[in-house]
């Protein structure tokens, strides 16, 4: 089903009511970018300014590990950027509104504000810690905060209001069926339900690893099993799946998972579009969307 | 703030001078390289040192609380532009944040003028450069903290966005005729400059302005085909945006280059803004604790009310008070008392308030006398607790560091000895201490030795100190609580030290301490009654 990919994914993040939102991917090359520079422009269509960062290092024309051409960031008049300061482009010149004491591999994150269209390279903090920080500081600049997520990197939404897309794709697995199962996972650990009141349970202080898994199913352990937040939980893959198949996993702080996006063009390998986006769809009770071919998986 | 020669590493952890570095610690980058070039003034130079100490009470008596926790919260937030200004002297045209940068520290230069007008010690740090280089830099700022190369800059700024601004808004006008086009052909969104279509829904060739990139058997991964008015708009943008760059670096230059014409105006100016932190944090420190100038001379170590801060900060987080001391050094001089009875908080305050003395700070007492010394030298319990020794027992540790020390002939010492020789046998221990103390004498050093040894003040010849101690303690019944049996024994010492003559003075309480603090009574009784025996 054709439909405006990034229309729609600004649609849902306004309805989650969250103020930010992160996209976070299985692997390198899947799309997060693409994903992100889609709800960035109906962000900007629909008039209302934006700020982005990452966690780490995106926007840059070459990837940094292999030297490949990579999506860039056009970024309008008004955006606001928190980056390195290494990264900001020296012209046309930015508004640059603060200096942090925050540290990135290319120099002190600045706080910029867009005044003429460029393509900007986002570089921001590497801890977790610090990105939550700048999130907060930045909705102080701008209404929306939106945030590259980087690869899997989910601890920075710990203690977060985050609404959160998830992207995948052909270069994470060799198969469609281990990219699905890969994003499987993902989804179910980031959409780990919220504790009812008045459930059986029983608190996991800190993570949840894959050893207290294995325990508490050799335990046969039938309480609710709670986590502060589903960054907690730290099993991935086949083995969250069958975490949450044998144990009841629950958290205090859910996050709000909206969509998933698919890249079925990898940088070695390539999936047939629509059944790779028919997979995931199955496998994920979220709308999917193929941000290339601007559909929507039936 | 470096201890240099005046203490080695134990004798700094003995007499609190790591406290002391941390409470005196300036708020600012600027701040922190004046402050680690900070140390002690040498014996002679005792004019010098007063002239800091009484500037800085000045300081301390101008500015209230309120300012100096306003100077210290201003100078914490300042950024720190002295790397942006050394690049900027030294050629470089300088970044956009780096511009901020020295903004901002212009505005807290001229900020910390005002907050310290009323006080005529600090230095005036916005100057005529700060401020004619802030107004070359004003042009620039953007909202409440931002900057921006605005166009009022140079009018060719202005003239040069407005044909980018042209320039983009054709160059997207063009492609978006060609993505238009090509998505109306599709029947679909073009957002990205790569995108699939699906062979199932191609009905006839790509329409033109559409290039195949790969293809597969289901879809073929398409971009746009710039044509060649695409093209030439594109040609057109990069021109213009070229000229942009040309003449944003062109005011770069210019900013760059008057920071440069005032590099050495500028460079007094953060200097002064440290001097400034450095001082400002050593006023706060004699408004919190209450110090005093010393009068600074040769002759004596001696003060009224004075303290050891640390350990009176300790206390009162518990709700006790510390007991000042009132001492006079003018040679060698023997402190006796029970245990915890504050001989070696005594020695402490002592290292504490020359050390103080020694940076020119005032000190922390009522009132003192006091020299500069070159070396505040500790001995005894406590010297040993950078862990050195190996092999070594904790006598013969104490012995390679008074052989060390005396190794050194060094002019006006101050010699803390707080149990010298204790693990040895107490009549050669005493021999040993007596012996020390004396060669000391002849050094000319001032040394103050805490010990339990009876009749070692006279022996030596020394001025005897001697803490009045415990009182009505030993009858009581032990405490299971320690807590519990600290606070009564807090309540029942007298910590006042009081010069005694001869050998005057208390034992050690050392039975009814034991007895405080849980031994059980069967012990405790059978001690006294060993006592009584050996006695």
């Amino acid at each position: 089903m054709q439909v405006r990919v990034g229309a729609s994914l600004f649609d849902l993040w306004n309805r989650s009511g969250a103020r930010s939102l992160f996209v976070v991917g299985i692997g390198k090359n899947v799309g997060k970018t693409v994903a992100m520079r889609a709800i960035y422009r109906a962000c900007v269509e629909a008039g209302e300014i934006c700020a982005l960062t990452s966690i780490g290092r995106d926007g840059e024309a070459f990837d940094a590990t292999d030297a490949l051409a990579k999506p860039r960031l056009w970024l309008t008049p008004g955006t606001v950027v928190a980056t390195a300061r290494e990264a900001l482009p020296r012209s046309p010149a930015s508004e640059v509104l603060e200096v942090t004491s925050y540290r990135t591999a290319a120099g002190a994150l600045v706080y910029a504000r867009v005044r003429s269209g460029a393509h900007y390279e986002l570089v921001g903090p590497p801890a977790a810690s610090a990105l939550r920080t700048v999130v907060h500081e930045l909705a102080a600049h701008a209404p929306r905060v939106l945030v590259d997520g980087a690869v899997d990197r989910i601890a920075a939404l710990a203690g977060g209001e985050d609404a959160v897309v998830v992207s995948c794709g052909a270069s994470a697995a060799p198969t469609p069926g281990e990219v699905v199962d890969e994003v499987r996972a993902l989804v179910a650990r980031l959409q780990t339900p919220r504790l009812e009141e008045g459930s059986d349970a029983l608190s996991i202080e800190g993570a949840l690893t894959p050893a207290a898994v294995a325990q508490l199913v050799r335990a046969r352990e039938r309480r609710a099993i709670v986590v502060r937040d589903p960054t907690q939980i730290a099993i991935t893959g086949k083995a969250a799946l069958q975490a949450f198949e044998r144990l009841t996993i629950r958290c205090l702080r859910p996050l709000r998972v909206v969509a998933v996006t698919i890249a079925s063009i990898g940088r070695d390998r390539a999936f047939a579009p629509r059944s790779f986006a028919r997979e995931v769809a199955q496998a994920v009770t979220l709308p999917v969307f193929d941000v290339y071919a601007a559909e929507r998986a039936a | 703030m470096k201890p240099a020669r005046l203490l080695d590493a134990a004798s700094a952890h003995a007499v609190g001078f790591g406290w002391l570095r941390a409470a005196l610690a300036p708020a600012s980058p600027y701040g922190d390289d004046a402050f680690a070039q900070l140390e002690p003034f040498a014996p002679g130079a005792e004019h010098d040192a007063r002239r800091r100490a009484e500037r800085i009470a000045r300081i301390a008596a101008a500015l209230d609380d309120e300012r100096i926790d306003a100077v210290r919260a201003l100078l914490a937030q300042a950024p720190d532009a002295a790397p942006a200004l050394a690049r900027a002297s030294m050629g470089e045209a300088l970044d956009d944040a780096g511009l901020l940068e020295v903004q901002r520290f212009f505005d807290a230069c001229v900020a910390l003028d005002g907050l310290t007008s009323a006080c005529t010690d600090l230095p005036r740090v916005a100057g005529d450069a700060v401020r004619t280089c802030a107004a070359a830099l004003e042009r620039g700022r953007a909202g409440k903290f931002g900057f921006y190369l605005e166009d009022a800059f140079d009018a060719a700024l202005g003239r040069a966005r407005a044909a980018l601004a042209q320039a983009q808004a054709e160059y997207d006008a063009a492609l978006g005729r060609t993505r238009a086009a090509a998505a109306h052909a599709l029947g679909r969104e073009i957002s990205f400059p790569e995108f699939i279509v699906m062979r199932e829904d191609l009905r006839g060739p790509l329409p033109s302005g559409v290039r195949v990139v790969r293809e597969a058997a289901t879809y073929v991964l398409c971009e746009l085909d710039a044509d060649d008015g695409v093209l030439a708009a594109l040609k057109r943008r990069e021109d213009a945006a070229s000229e942009v760059a040309r003449v944003e670096e062109a005011v770069r230059e210019r900013l760059s280059s008057t920071l440069r014409a005032h590099a050495a105006a500028l460079d007094e100016a953060l200097r002064a803004t440290g001097e400034t932190d450095v001082l400002i944090a050593a006023a706060r420190f004699v408004r919190q604790h209450r110090c005093v100038v010393a009068e600074y001379g040769a002759d004596e170590l001696s003060f009224e009310g004075g303290r050891f801060v640390p350990l009176e900060l300790e206390l009162a987080a518990q709700g006790r008070a510390f007991t000042p001391i009132d001492l006079r050094l003018d040679g060698i001089a023997v402190v006796t008392g029970p245990n915890m009875g504050g001989k070696s908080a005594c020695l402490r305050a002592c290292g504490f308030i020359a050390a103080c003395a020694a940076f020119g700070l005032p000190v922390p007492a009522v009132r003192a006398r006091v020299p500069v010394f070159s070396e505040i030298a500790w001995m005894g319990i406590g010297s040993d607790e950078d862990g050195g020794g190996g092999l070594l027992s904790s006598f013969a540790r104490e012995i390679v560091r008074l052989r060390e020390l005396l190794a050194r002939s060094l002019p006006a010492r101050l010699v803390l000895l707080d149990e010298f020789a204790r693990t040895t046998t107490p009549s050669e221990g005493k021999a040993l201490l007596v012996a020390v103390l004396e060669r000391l004498r002849a050094d000319g050093a001032d040394a103050l030795a805490a010990t339990h040894l009876a009749g070692l003040a006279q022996a030596a010849g020394a001025r005897h100190y001697a803490v009045r101690g415990l009182h009505g303690v030993a009858q009581r019944p032990a405490e299971e609580d320690l807590n519990a049996a600290l606070e009564r024994l807090a309540a029942s010492m007298d910590y006042t030290l009081e010069e005694v003559t001869g050998e005057r003075g208390r034992g050690s309480d050392a039975i009814a301490l034991a007895s405080l603090l849980g031994i059980d009574a069967a012990v405790i009784d059978a001690a006294y009654r060993a006592l009584d025996s050996l006695e």
